[in-house]
């Protein structure tokens, strides 16, 4: 549970409450939008949040007062996501990344072609169709999308949130910002941009 | 103004593709000095200019979009009474 290997704290049951009240409740919002993304479903994103609050309040002595309280927080829902819910929801195994990632590194990158977007037809969806294209992708894919556009989190907190290198963090941006580009293009085709 | 040495070149000496710039602006790690080469870079690169455009127009859709709003109401009192019963 712990993020670093910060000695453990000694709080007072009074440092607790504070910490909890004032340091991890901020992040609420964001956390259950983790969540709900990660889940899609608003009745086990709201399950997640609670059991992660729970157990940041049982760990906390793991958690050094004043450091990146919302990446350990984030860390402990991927967690949480990983070993209860996503067990318990039978959700495909993943993908086999090393192929995709050991692709993005070799030389042949550069000449894949990417989607042709448009901005103007990016304009013209102002319903859900982001939000069903990010849904859409692979769970791992997804996160690295929410992390970085949603949540604004650093190379380095990725990593440490996801237990993963930071050239696996870019890559893996790189393939899924791909991917979400061809579900827009599609919606974009659907919405008459011929040449999306 | 952009200074003549690409800022985006790492110890390694091995010079950035187009695609690794843009990557490095988009994922938000890119310093002022390596955003402000890149900006006089677009003006003499389409493909870049183009992708970045819609890149930013993607990443400000996913902002708009899909940030949420707030929590359920109720889950603030919740979380803080299941606390507050396993310290008692």
């Amino acid at each position: 549970m712990e993020f670093e290997d910060a000695p453990r704290q000694h709080y007072s049951e009074t440092e607790k409450q504070g910490i909890f009240n004032n340091e991890f409740m901020p992040h609420i919002h964001s956390m259950y939008n983790f969540g709900y993304r990660l889940t899609l479903d608003r009745d086990d994103a709201k399950d997640l949040v609670q059991d992660t609050y729970l157990k940041a309040y049982r760990f906390i002595e793991s958690f050094q007062k004043g450091t990146n309280a919302k990446a350990w927080l984030f860390r402990i829902l991927k967690n949480s996501f990983i070993n209860d819910y996503r067990k318990k929801s039978k959700e495909p195994s993943k993908v086999d990344y090393q192929e995709v990632e050991t692709y993005y590194n070799s030389e042949e990158v550069d000449r894949q072609i990417t989607p042709d977007l448009r901005v103007e037809s990016l304009k013209d969806m102002i319903g859900d169709e982001i939000s069903n294209a990010l849904n859409s992708l692979d769970v791992d894919f997804r996160t690295v999308i929410i992390l970085c556009d949603l949540e604004g989190f650093k190379y380095e907190e990725m990593a440490k949130i996801l237990d993963i290198p930071i050239g696996t963090v870019r890559s893996r941006l790189h393939r899924a910002r791909n991917l979400l580009k061809e579900k827009l293009k599609s919606y974009a085709k659907s919405m008459g941009y011929n040449n999306a | 103004m952009a200074t003549s040495q690409n800022p985006f070149i790492q110890a390694d000496g091995k010079k950035p593709t187009c695609m690794e710039m843009l990557q490095t602006i988009l994922d938000g790690e890119a310093t002022r000095e390596q955003k402000d080469y890149f900006k006089q870079h677009m003006d003499g690169c389409m493909p870049c200019y183009k992708e970045y455009n819609v890149d930013m127009a993607i990443k400000e859709l996913l902002k708009a979009k899909c940030c949420g709003g707030n929590c359920p109401e109720g889950l603030v009192e919740q979380i803080k009474a299941k606390v507050n019963s396993t310290i008692a």
